[in-house]
């Protein structure tokens, strides 16, 4: 049997409700026992249908973008559909069941210095990572994204004491190309330590294959995290299948970070 | 007993359960995977996840799509396999309160007779379900569930292989579910339960391509409701033996619905995706309305 950690239904109470940039939004939650036992690269199936409602269905999984004192946790999401639309319009003082944490989350060693690699709203699980290794540990961050305006929170990051590079792919921002460009730069500048890294990354399937080749090349580990559709999110539907390279992988419950070994890329989403 | 507490406890055959809420198939793993989010002391029992001769790997994905208030999907019936069940995934059920119903699926009839004659040695089964959903491979692939003379086939099989009750979940997939119902009472069935999914598709516009992987799947959820529903009340007035009523069965009320159109018990399964303690939410809204309105047992529900 799996070691299983505890998972709880709570709910939980928006403490803030913000629109960082169009269709962006940070929501943060009161969720004391969600938040106690949240790793970073976990995440949550948070209802967004209203009371007695049937419709939206299915629950949308977010994962966990921060933990902040007083038992509070942060998503950072884009409106992209009807369930985040509905998310979107909720306010400060009403209540959301948030069911985690779920999944396994990013495995940091304490003697590897980590490096963050985002991509769009691929910085979601990172930001949590980032805090989790401040203090005991040197980190980078790469951020990346279309244009300087969708990389909110950059200052969030640099408040970790993560150094934070930045991509855009209209030069709006920092360096002029993709989360790969700086990361290329990044493991020539740190050449022979680049041997005692490892690489976290989330985003766009097509960045992350990049981002795991490039690793891979480097002989570096890249753990990635991965989106699916889902239905539950616990394990019981089998619904988030995506290709593994032996077998069938399961997001919710082997991941949704994996080791980027362990996935058949040529299956992308 | 004390007239004021209602009886929850209800029979199905010769399986007795606690109370009439049973966590339906493919939606609650092995149990396992639920046990630190639900007491399953307090449900009248389990059926758990599909289980075919050999492990299956499923369908390749995308496997699941949101449609309006239902769940389209196909899983393919992945699954550990019979004896990686027994050995694996049957002890933690055995040191659970509450009924455990395996449901069995096969490819041809002689599989599932092998299952249900293992489910019949091992210790801590207390009823088969029956998934008549799957094509009949040696009969060109239909549903062994749309046909009543094949359904009656797999029925007398198991049966005559477990000793264990028997309960036949039926297929919405046909003309007239009341034929094949009464096609497997006849073939000996102790119970049926129904409905299974019904057939759907969905294309996105966008890649110009089906939603899933499998082109179709199984549709569940409250949308289903009404014609679940139907086919209970249809299936109730049609056959001597007990009815689990499944389908889209998202609280109490909803599960009265099923209990007063004569279902003897029912399933809870997408539901318990969304929130994994619905079932025993329900267990509670029942007792609830049984108490406030004097009835004193389950069968007292039904209406004519």
């Amino acid at each position: 049997m799996e070691r299983m950690i505890a998972r709880f239904d709570e709910k939980a109470e928006i403490i803030e409700h913000c629109q960082a940039a169009e269709d962006i939004f940070v929501l943060k939650v009161a969720a004391p026992a969600v938040s106690a036992s949240a790793r970073p690269g976990q995440f949550c199936m948070v209802e967004v249908k209203a009371v007695g409602s049937s419709d939206p269905l299915l629950r949308r999984p977010f994962s966990i973008h921060a933990r902040e004192d007083g038992g509070r946790l942060s998503f950072l999401y884009r409106r992209v559909g009807r369930g985040t639309d509905l998310l979107s319009r909720m306010r400060p003082g009403e209540m959301l069941n948030v069911l985690g944490p779920l999944g396994r989350g990013f495995r940091v060693r304490p003697d590897i210095t980590p490096i963050l690699a985002g991509g769009g709203m691929g910085m979601a699980p990172l930001l949590f990572l980032a805090e989790y290794c401040a203090g005991s540990m040197d980190t980078f961050t790469i951020l990346g994204g279309r244009t300087a305006s969708e990389l909110t929170g950059l200052e969030s990051f640099r408040r970790t004491g993560t150094r934070v590079l930045v991509a855009t792919e209209d030069g709006s921002l920092g360096t002029r190309g993709m989360v790969t460009d700086v990361l290329d730069g990044l493991l020539k500048t740190l050449s022979e330590s680049a041997g005692q890294c490892e690489i976290h990354t989330c985003g766009p399937w097509p960045m992350m294959r990049a981002v795991y080749e490039m690793a891979s090349q480097s002989g570096i580990p890249c753990w990635v995290s991965l989106e699916s559709r889902m239905a539950c999110g616990t394990g019981l539907c089998l619904g988030c299948a995506v290709y593994g390279t032996e077998k069938i992988l399961h997001v919710c419950r082997e991941g949704p970070v994996f080791h980027g070994d362990s996935i058949r890329w040529r299956d992308g989403q | 007993m004390n007239r004021n507490f209602p009886d929850l406890s209800v029979t199905i055959g010769s399986l007795s359960l606690k109370n009439p809420v049973v966590l339906a198939s493919g939606t609650c793993g092995y149990g396992a995977e639920l046990g630190d989010l639900l007491d399953f002391g307090c449900l009248g029992g389990i059926v758990v996840k599909g289980i075919s001769l050999e492990p299956r790997a499923g369908n390749p994905p995308p496997r699941l799509v949101e449609t309006p208030c239902g769940l389209l999907n196909a899983i393919g019936l992945e699954n550990v396999g019979i004896d990686a069940f027994i050995r694996d995934k049957l002890p933690w059920l055995m040191g659970m309160d509450t009924a455990v119903i395996v449901n069995i699926l096969g490819d041809e009839i002689g599989e599932y007779a092998e299952i249900a004659r293992k489910l019949d040695d091992a210790k801590g089964v207390d009823a088969v379900e029956v998934n008549i959903s799957c094509p009949n491979v040696k009969s060109g692939g239909a549903a062994f569930g749309t046909d009543p003379w094949a359904a009656a086939d797999v029925t007398r099989a198991v049966k005559s292989a477990t000793s264990l009750p028997v309960i036949v979940k039926l297929s919405p997939n046909v003309t007239d579910i009341t034929a094949v119902a009464k096609s497997v009472a006849e073939a000996g069935a102790d119970a049926v339960s129904l409905i299974n999914t019904l057939l759907g598709m969905s294309i996105d516009i966008d890649t110009r391509r089906p939603s899933l992987g499998n082109v179709f799947g199984g549709l569940s959820g409250p949308a289903i409701r009404p014609v679940a529903l139907r086919m209970v009340w249809q299936t109730v007035r049609a056959v001597d033996i007990p009815v689990v009523g499944i389908g889209g069965i998202s609280d109490a009320n909803d599960a009265l619905e099923f209990l007063m159109a004569g279902a003897c018990a029912v399933e809870i399964g997408t539901a318990t995706l969304v929130r994994p303690g619905t079932a025993v939410g329900i267990v509670e809204g029942i007792t609830a309305h049984m108490e406030s309105r004097g009835v004193p047992a389950i069968k007292d529900l039904r209406i004519d």
